[in-house]
């Protein structure tokens, strides 16, 4: 079938499934936003006849086979309907709360640290090994970049510090999973357990029982100019932290490095099928060594960002608190691809920022938002829009004959 | 050809030393250019272990390895595919998530704009490839979407690309059908034609002297002769492969069946996904006669013996033994307890618990009744007892009733297998794919106890992919595709009838 599938191909892309499923998300997002500010429609039609439309696209792209997207679509076109539905019914003295335009840079920020991580762990489990330690290699960042800014003057200084940090645990992780062959969650485990330890003592050896020194560098804002003063755009994207740019920078780029050059090739097949890699020539265990420390690397930039980005040049123990695992969530929900981990990524800090804002309405409805994230990862772990498929070798030591 | 000085490979006195084991003693082979010089062995003779350090994945202990006449050494595969060595793995080195071009232009990939991989050029150099060679391919298939001789065609355009003039091809033909065995011939002879050098691994001795120009023979690590073609005979290479007499054919009296022990009605059975794999299957198999079912590999043959043993439901029908009928939901337990044996056609998922050792695997029957236990007390002694009765009687070697499982040789893990089940004394014995990955002594064995059997008078299902085996064994044949019985034949049948009746052959031209 595949053989001659070529020429039958030459459909316009518009009319592809693959399309229109994700014209069908993005209308299901519109359905909930026009009923948002800054346009507020009030009357209830609207949001009903866009989401009833973003379903009957995800149904149609179902029905061609492209399932995953087009049931995306379908529960982005019903979340959408029934969410706007809501607004309208809602004051929109709320709604102008909750969902004012600094929305927007709230999600980024509280996106950013699942954004690196995310992108992370997808590129050690890409090469076959399963990085459960990211927690700890982001507490490394967290704590190293503030200490690295403040003894070296500098937030550059930090990152360095913090990616040093970052990298040694990772590379620890290296030795023992695929070195020594251990268990890669325990070693995993293992990371996260030793960085609260290390960062913990170092904090009170190095700062006593005080906190950082205030005026430590931080990271700086990028103003955009132009965008920074426009309404709406201004307080949504005008003036991020320099951090949350590279972050998002970082999608495309390790997108094509792992799907469109050849070492992203080698990564891959180090991932899939390492025998196979070898028996080409591909060093795997020299990919996977490489793979693990930039994904340290990668996680402690997240870190390194709360504490010396939007954190403001603050660390406290155990600062990460968790969102190195909900990062790894946000890269099994998006399928151990790019996008798919930052589509992931921006949800679950969707979630938790509005989980800040909700109180207006209810406070318990607004705890009860902060679940989403794992709920979505339940539901994405058990294949109910598409089943998630790891790399066939994740986790598997690769032992040469 | 037959020129001494065009030598493109030599190997002297290879020495591979593993613990408490020689794989490769001193063994020398060369090969000339345009040859295809096959290398004989059975399974452990040491082919694979030679051939690893040929191709830089496993270092020589001593002896030297010459390439074109100049001496090279390989410490890794890198090494090989640089001096022009290329090799199709057994089990074949792809990616199934990954495209055909992909997949051969793996770690010599071609670039465009400095860091860019370039996947149009790639897609167009294997179509080049593929067309030079006649290894039809769609470079932008999925290799998971392509059947598996196609697969098998990609590994061989994996050497290819890499500029290979030596290609060694590890047992090719172990996971192809007839056909496909058919066109890979027919590959290898243009390959040839073109110049390439091949060594065909394998143990089959019928491939050896359809392809070969020169035979070499491994036996327990040793080179034992290397011989042309011409005058070369089944019977003697196959003496010098087990170093001593084979029978290939099996030594049978008629059969005289008495009554029905298996008796399968109307059965239907369907797979994991719902689909119809069984779609009535009856016959019967009497008492001392052995019964072929004869098909090529997925035509409902695996979930129809699944589903007798009571491995898997069964949608409809019934299955009987000596006359008791099971119908809807029965159990593994239920059809042992009813007299049927079962040698499962993959000894290492089904017919053996590789990390217990021998009289615990004997045992797994039986373990829970006396006289291994009593009152929910086990007597490992008495399990020990019984396992070393068998190993004595079914002459397994390598081990005693301690020794594990996975210690054992291919061969003699399937004696254990049967001895367990022979050693109940079922009315009706399932045999599927019995000698599946053994070499020829060990076939010669399960082949001579299966008539045994017949003889002190079970009934024998024997489910074999292998037309030979069939057409040597069974008193009676039956032709399975897509899950129904297309044929019925007595002993002595025609191959060409029954060969095409499992590709469906009598069903169109009807």
């Amino acid at each position: 079938m595949t053989n001659h599938a070529q020429p039958l191909q030459e459909t316009h892309w518009a009319f592809q499934p693959k399309a229109i499923a994700v014209a069908g998300s993005i209308l299901g997002l519109v359905a909930f936003w026009s009923a948002l500010p800054p346009f507020t429609v009030r009357s209830p039609l609207v949001p009903v006849l866009i989401g009833v439309l973003a379903i009957a696209a995800g149904l149609w792209a179902v029905t061609r086979g492209t399932r995953r997207l087009g049931w995306g679509a379908i529960a982005s076109g019903v979340i959408g309907l029934g969410l706007g539905l809501l607004a309208t019914r809602s004051s929109s003295g709320n709604l102008h709360v909750v969902f004012a335009a600094d929305l927007v840079a709230q999600v980024f920020v509280f996106a950013t640290p699942l954004t690196f991580g995310a992108l992370g762990g997808m590129v050690s489990e890409r090469s076959g090994v399963v990085n459960v330690g990211l927690e700890g290699m982001m507490l490394m960042g967290a704590f190293w970049g503030v200490y690295g800014a403040d003894k070296g003057g500098t937030w550059v200084v930090g990152i360095l510090a913090a990616l040093a940090g970052g990298g040694l645990f990772a590379l620890l992780h290296a030795y023992w999973s695929i070195h020594l062959r251990a268990n890669q969650i325990v070693s995993g485990m293992a990371i996260n357990f030793l960085a609260l330890g290390v960062t913990g003592y170092f904090f009170e050896q190095l700062y006593g029982n005080q906190n950082i020194p205030s005026g430590v560098s931080t990271v700086p804002n990028v103003a955009i100019p132009g965008i920074d003063h426009m309404a709406y755009l201004g307080p949504a994207i005008g003036d991020l932290n320099l951090l949350i740019w590279v972050g998002v920078a970082f999608v495309p780029l390790s997108y094509f490095i792992l799907f469109k050059t050849p070492i992203g090739l080698r990564v891959r097949a180090c991932g899939e099928h390492p025998r196979a890699a070898d028996t080409v020539g591909i060093n795997v265990y020299a990919v996977r060594y490489a793979a693990v420390v930039v994904s340290g690397m990668l996680a402690a930039l997240g870190g390194a960002f709360l504490s010396i980005g939007f954190g403001g040049g603050s660390f406290t123990e155990n600062m990460t608190e968790g969102r190195g695992f909900i990062a790894l969530a946000a890269m099994i929900f998006g399928n151990w691809r790019p996008f798919g981990a930052w589509g992931a990524a921006l949800l679950f800090g969707f979630s938790t920022a509005l989980a800040y804002r909700l109180p207006v309405y209810s406070s318990s409805a607004a705890t009860l938002f902060q679940v989403l994230p794992y709920v979505l990862t339940l539901i994405a772990v058990a294949g109910v829009i598409g089943r998630s498929v790891p790399p066939a070798a994740d986790g598997q030591p690769y032992v040469k004959q | 050809m037959a020129d001494e000085s065009g030598s493109v490979l030599e190997l002297q006195g290879i020495t591979k030393r593993y613990p408490g084991i020689v794989a490769d003693d001193r063994v020398d082979f060369d090969l000339r250019r345009g040859e295809v010089h096959a290398l004989l062995g059975e399974n452990g003779a040491g082919k694979s272990t030679l051939m690893n350090i040929l191709y830089g994945l496993t270092k020589p202990d001593e002896g030297e390895i010459l390439v074109g006449g100049k001496h090279v050494s390989f410490s890794s595969a890198k090494d090989a595919i640089e001096s022009g060595i290329g090799m199709v793995h057994q089990h074949f080195m792809l990616i199934p998530v990954m495209t055909v071009a992909e997949n051969i232009v793996l770690g010599v990939e071609p670039v465009r704009d400095g860091v860019l991989l370039d996947e149009r050029g790639a897609e167009e150099r294997v179509r080049e490839l593929s067309q030079q060679f006649g290894l039809a391919v769609d470079p932008t298939a999925l290799v998971s979407s392509i059947t598996v001789g196609q697969q098998q065609r990609v590994e061989i355009l994996k050497a290819l690309y890499r500029g290979a003039e030596i290609l060694i091809l590890d047992e090719p033909t172990a996971v192809l059908t007839p056909q496909e065995a058919g066109e890979l011939f027919a590959i290898v002879r243009s390959l040839q034609a073109d110049g390439k050098s091949i060594i065909f691994i394998t143990h089959k001795l019928n491939e050896v002297l359809e392809i070969a120009d020169r035979i070499t023979v491994l036996r327990r690590g040793k080179r034992i002769d290397t011989v042309s073609r011409q005058g070369a005979t089944e019977e003697g290479l196959a003496r010098m492969m087990v170093g001593r007499e084979v029978l290939l054919r099996v030594d049978k009296a008629p059969a005289s069946p008495t009554d029905v022990a298996l008796e399968v009605k109307d059965l239907q059975v369907v797979d994991e996904r719902n689909l119809e794999k069984v779609r009535g299957v009856s016959f019967t198999v009497r008492r001392g006669e052995i019964v072929a079912i004869a098909g090529v590999d997925g035509n409902g043959q695996t979930e129809l013996v699944e589903a007798i043993t009571g491995l898997r439901r069964i949608a409809s029908g019934t299955v009987a033994v000596r006359g008791r009928e099971f119908e809807g939901h029965f159990t593994p337990r239920m059809m042992i307890d009813a007299g049927i044996g079962h040698i499962p056609e993959d000894r290492h998922r089904r017919g053996l618990v590789l990390e217990f050792n021998l009289a615990e695997n004997i045992a797994l029957h039986d373990y829970d009744r006396p006289p291994d236990s009593k009152r929910g007390w086990l007597y490992p002694a008495r399990l020990v007892q019984r396992a070393a009765r068998l190993i004595k009687e079914f002459d397994i070697r390598g081990g005693g009733p301690l020794t594990l499982a996975r210690a054992l040789s291919g061969g003699n893990q399937q004696k254990v297998v049967v001895a367990r089940e022979v050693a109940r004394n079922p009315v009706a014995l399932i045999a599927a794919q019995p000698t599946r990955g053994l070499d020829v002594g060990a076939i010669e064995y399960v082949h001579r106890r299966l008539v045994a059997e017949r003889d002190a008078g079970r009934a024998i299902l024997l489910v074999s992919l292998e037309l030979d085996e069939v057409l040597s064994l069974a008193d009676r044949i039956l032709v399975m595709y897509e899950g129904r019985i297309v044929g019925e034949h007595a002993a002595g049948a025609g191959e060409e009838e029954i060969g095409l009746e499992m590709l469906g052959g009598r069903k169109e031209a009807a």
